[in-house]
């Protein structure tokens, strides 16, 4: 328990075991584990964690749980047995379900009427679909349909007072009331605990290819880019990679079986010289693939989807100069992560480096793995948002006494 | 009313040329497109600029004046319904494009942006700005912004907050702030989504960055006639479940077609129930899709299929679909136009229903809607001239809103709350979701001025602002700290 709390993690674990059972409660350290079963038992958790001054940390599978400041809970909220598709009319196109569901489980049991969440997250396997919705992730789809603030109709959060509160609803057009719903994705927990998330389906993308083409220098894609995004194509990604001495860029159209040739046909005309091969799904989980080296830093940029050969190109003429590895991808959303070889002393200064680089066009970048060695000190979040004090305001009103992931958001939120 | 030294200081934020006080022309202030109710405003401003919007909100913070922000007034909902006595902000002047980038797809624009401006803009680079609400000839950017506009072709684009990357805006208490950016996920919350649809209750936007589309290769319009809106509907319900997202699937019922075919002559079939499917995309694609929905159309009974064969007569059918209210004018004296969303599975059982609510009321219900996303347009008719049926008719409309959300559905899908449905709010929301946005607002604004008095069931008041007798704070009780 933390210094302000009166009571000790067997008192907590005690009261937590009351409301969850004890099967379900459990204690490491100072951390009291707690799985509830419903929406209800989260409201009694949260009423009694506020009320004793007791942190709460909302957990999925903590396969994003270093993402932000780090946070010493006395409460693990564990959403684990809250996990399944509640609701999947699929006539209408839209489904029910609950945080703890991973992703891939509600993909396979929407793939059954051949519909899906248009996402395709890191590690869908394990990631749960609360996790996912609280750090805001999202991966090459987004070019075609946009991320989680797009496809989320409605939301069940459960406030740190134990209120229980609805927003949005289970129809895709709604503008009754203000879209809570967009105000809690990507708030990394410290507003409410997100129990349940109401989205909108697409048809799944049965018909679709991938092409690659690869050149040493990632600027050689920024012409055909240029011309692809500007063109009457409709891919669903595009994907650039780029590590020290190659890059590649990928396509992907999902199209009627009878309209590919025409479509590929046409992707050659813009990539020119530029050889382009047909290639493998497993191009796409080159973003997940980038965190497998546990000693490598992490980074998420944010950037004009016009700089994204350009940003790519800089670093790899930095790390030919500097003598470190990296790789990365980007999105032609804009959006990239990097991840570096690098001493850690080198860190911050290669993040103040993109920092500024990316700035003045409205970009940013988040750390999302850093050496422990260099974290105290360091600004993961780089926010310099103007609208820091109305974000402080709003986590003011929502969680008073800072129960909820206290310090892990930005601006020490 | 004002008092004159109010007037003077807003006289000096905007000028003598940007402030109205007279009563003849305050009056055209003093409703929106719901012009039923109608309130006269204490003053209008016309600024210029977002400073002098920040001057103007510091003026009303100081002295607590309730404001309303305004754009064309086109809005259905009463948003832009003054306060008595309070000030309206006209964004009328701001309504220059400031900028647009091409290659990274976005322009910014001042609020007072006409809507189809943005396209006009972007076009000859074969771009277009998606939301696409009726009126958008006239509304303004800022309009669409405060209710989230929509529009026909929502279904495959989505609606405002899709298309809107950041915003500056002037908070209730004066501060500008920079909501979102051109790039996407700006570390922080995400406030651009919470204020895109919060109908002018969190601040002014001073400007606006959306997104642009390319334009698709081809466009191509199938007419469908039926014999009643229900076989129009199960056909909708067809082409979704054939995995097809059409940009728009819109349906009339045989008293909208009437009221069309009147107002503009579009040359619709003459049928109980017309379905509109828009597809559009690379050439191959839509080809196949179209030859697709044909065939269900014609499996359900369409007694004619047939396919806009020019732009020109492409924008003859959006015309008369999109003068449809309008339009109503010609076949009735008076009519209350509603937004009902519900599951699109619903559509066949919640149209029987508002058929059986209409004769029990004994008045006539005409149907337009965006049948893809279950977003209902119920145009209740009446005449005003004959005693009680306004009040019939007023009921009748809200029974309807009822109706949508006891089917799983909302009471808006484009309109907004404003004044015209803050009640129907409480029956869709419970009282613990009503105090949850609560908070929002009352972090934008807590003093209660900005569009006070709208979307919500009544004047709520931030906690710490309740009136009464004295309660001591919290930490004061703890003995942690002494008043404050």
């Amino acid at each position: 328990m933390t210094s302000t709390t009166a009571i000790t993690a067997q008192e907590c674990a005690a009261q937590l075991a009351n409301i969850a059972g004890e099967a379900h409660t459990e204690v490491a350290g100072e951390t009291v584990s707690v799985a509830p079963l419903d929406a209800a038992q989260i409201s009694q958790i949260l009423r009694f964690a506020d009320a004793n001054a007791i942190s709460v940390t909302p957990f999925g599978s903590g396969t994003k749980a270093g993402w932000g400041n780090p946070v010493a809970p006395g409460i693990r909220l564990a959403l684990k047995r809250m996990n399944s598709l509640r609701e999947h009319p699929w006539q209408d196109m839209t489904c029910t379900v609950e945080a703890g569901c991973t992703w891939a489980s509600m993909q396979a049991e929407l793939a059954q009427h051949g519909q899906m969440v248009a996402l395709d997250p890191l590690w869908p396997e394990r990631a749960t679909v609360g996790g996912i919705v609280a750090t805001n992730d999202s991966g090459a789809l987004r070019l075609k349909y946009g991320g989680l603030r797009d496809l989320i109709i409605g939301m069940t959060i459960v406030l740190p007072d134990g209120t229980i509160a609805k927003t949005g609803g289970k129809v895709v057009k709604n503008v009754a009331g203000y879209d809570l719903h967009k105000l809690m994705t990507g708030s990394f927990g410290t507003l409410g605990v997100i129990t349940e998330v109401n989205f909108r389906l697409h048809p799944a993308e049965t018909e679709a290819r991938t092409w690659t083409a690869t050149a040493p220098d990632a600027l050689q894609f920024a012409e055909p880019l240029r011309i692809l995004l500007d063109s009457q194509m409709t891919p669903s990604s595009i994907q650039l990679r780029a590590g020290k001495l190659q890059s590649a860029l990928d396509v992907r159209i999902a199209t009627r079986p009878e309209a590919f040739d025409e479509q590929a046909a046409r992707l050659r005309k813009i990539f020119g010289q530029i050889e382009l091969s047909d290639s493998v799904n497993e191009v796409w989980q080159a973003r997940q693939r980038l965190f497998d080296h546990e000693d490598r830093v992490i980074l998420k940029a944010s950037m004009l989807s016009s700089d994204i050969c350009s940003v790519s190109s800089e670093l790899q003429h930095l790390a030919a100069k500097q003598e470190f590895e990296f790789d990365l991808t980007a999105q032609a959303t804009g959006l990239m992560t990097v991840s570096l070889n690098i001493p850690a002393d080198a860190v911050p200064r290669l993040l103040d480096q993109l920092r500024s680089r990316l700035r003045t066009s409205g970009g940013s970048v988040i750390a999302l793995r850093i050496p422990e060695s260099i974290r105290a000190g360091l600004d993961v979040w780089g926010c310099d948002s103007n609208a820091l004090a109305l974000m402080r305001e709003i986590k003011r009103r929502f969680d008073p006494n800072r129960t909820l992931n206290p310090g892990r958001f930005v601006g020490n939120i | 009313m004002l008092p004159q030294s109010h007037i003077d200081e807003l006289r000096s934020a905007v000028g003598a040329d940007g402030l109205i006080t007279g009563e003849s022309q305050l009056q055209t202030y003093e409703c929106d497109g719901l012009t039923n109710f109608r309130v006269l405003p204490g003053a209008v401003v016309l600024p210029r600029s977002a400073a002098q919007v920040q001057a103007v909100v510091r003026v009303c913070a100081r002295h607590k004046i309730p404001f309303v922000s305004r754009g064309a007034g086109t809005g259905l909902s009463g948003g832009a319904l003054p306060a008595a006595g309070g000030v309206v902000i006209s964004l009328a002047r701001m309504n220059r494009i400031l900028e647009v980038d091409i290659a990274n797809r976005y322009v910014v624009v001042e609020p007072g942006v006409i809507n189809a401006h943005v396209t006009a803009r972007v076009a000859p680079q074969g771009y277009f700005y998606a939301p696409d609400p009726s009126s958008q000839s006239v509304c303004t950017i800022g309009g669409n912004v405060a209710e989230n506009s929509g529009g026909a072709h929502c279904l495959e684009y989505g609606f405002t907050v899709t298309h809107t990357l950041g915003l500056e805006v002037v908070l209730p208490n004066g501060e500008i702030v920079q909501l979102g950016s051109p790039t996407l996920d700006a570390p922080g919350y995400d406030l651009t989504g919470v204020f895109v649809g919060s109908e002018g209750t969190l601040g002014v936007a001073t400007k606006v960055i959306l997104r642009i589309v390319k334009r698709p290769e081809v466009v191509q319009t199938l007419l469908a006639a039926f014999d009643s809106p229900h076989a129009a509907g199960q056909t909708v319900s067809d082409i979704i479940a054939a995995g097809m997202l059409p940009s728009a699937l819109e349906i009339m019922d045989a008293l909208a077609i009437e009221a069309a075919e009147a107002a503009v002559h579009a040359n619709y079939p003459v049928c109980g129930g017309l379905l509109l499917v828009e597809l559009d995309g690379p050439s191959s694609e839509v080809e196949a899709l179209m030859s697709e929905a044909r065939a269900i159309c014609s499996k359900n009974g369409a007694q004619q299929v047939r396919v806009a064969q020019s732009d020109q007569e492409r924008a003859l059918v959006w015309k008369g679909r999109k003068a449809a209210f309008a339009a109503m004018g010609r076949i009735s004296p008076n009519y209350i136009v509603q937004d009902g969303v519900i599951p699109r599975t619903a559509l066949p059982s919640v149209l029987s229903e508002i058929d059986r609510m209409a004769s029990a009321a004994g008045l006539r219900v005409a149907n337009v809607f965006h049948a893809g996303d279950g977003n209902l347009h119920p145009l209740v008719l009446y005449d005003r001239a004959i005693a009680g049926q306004e009040e019939l008719a007023l009921d009748l409309s809200y029974r309807i809103l009822h109706l949508c959300v006891d089917n799983g559905g909302s009471i808006t899908g484009e309109h907004g709350v404003g004044k015209e449905k803050q009640e129907a709010l409480g029956y869709m929301f419970s009282e613990p979701d009503l105090a949850t946005m609560q908070l929002v607002r009352c972090a934008f604004d807590p003093e209660n001025i900005a569009n006070p008095d709208k979307v919500f069931p009544r004047t709520r008041l931030c906690a710490a602002e309740i009136p009464g007798p004295y309660t001591p704070h919290p930490l004061e009780t703890a003995g942690i700290a002494e008043i404050f």
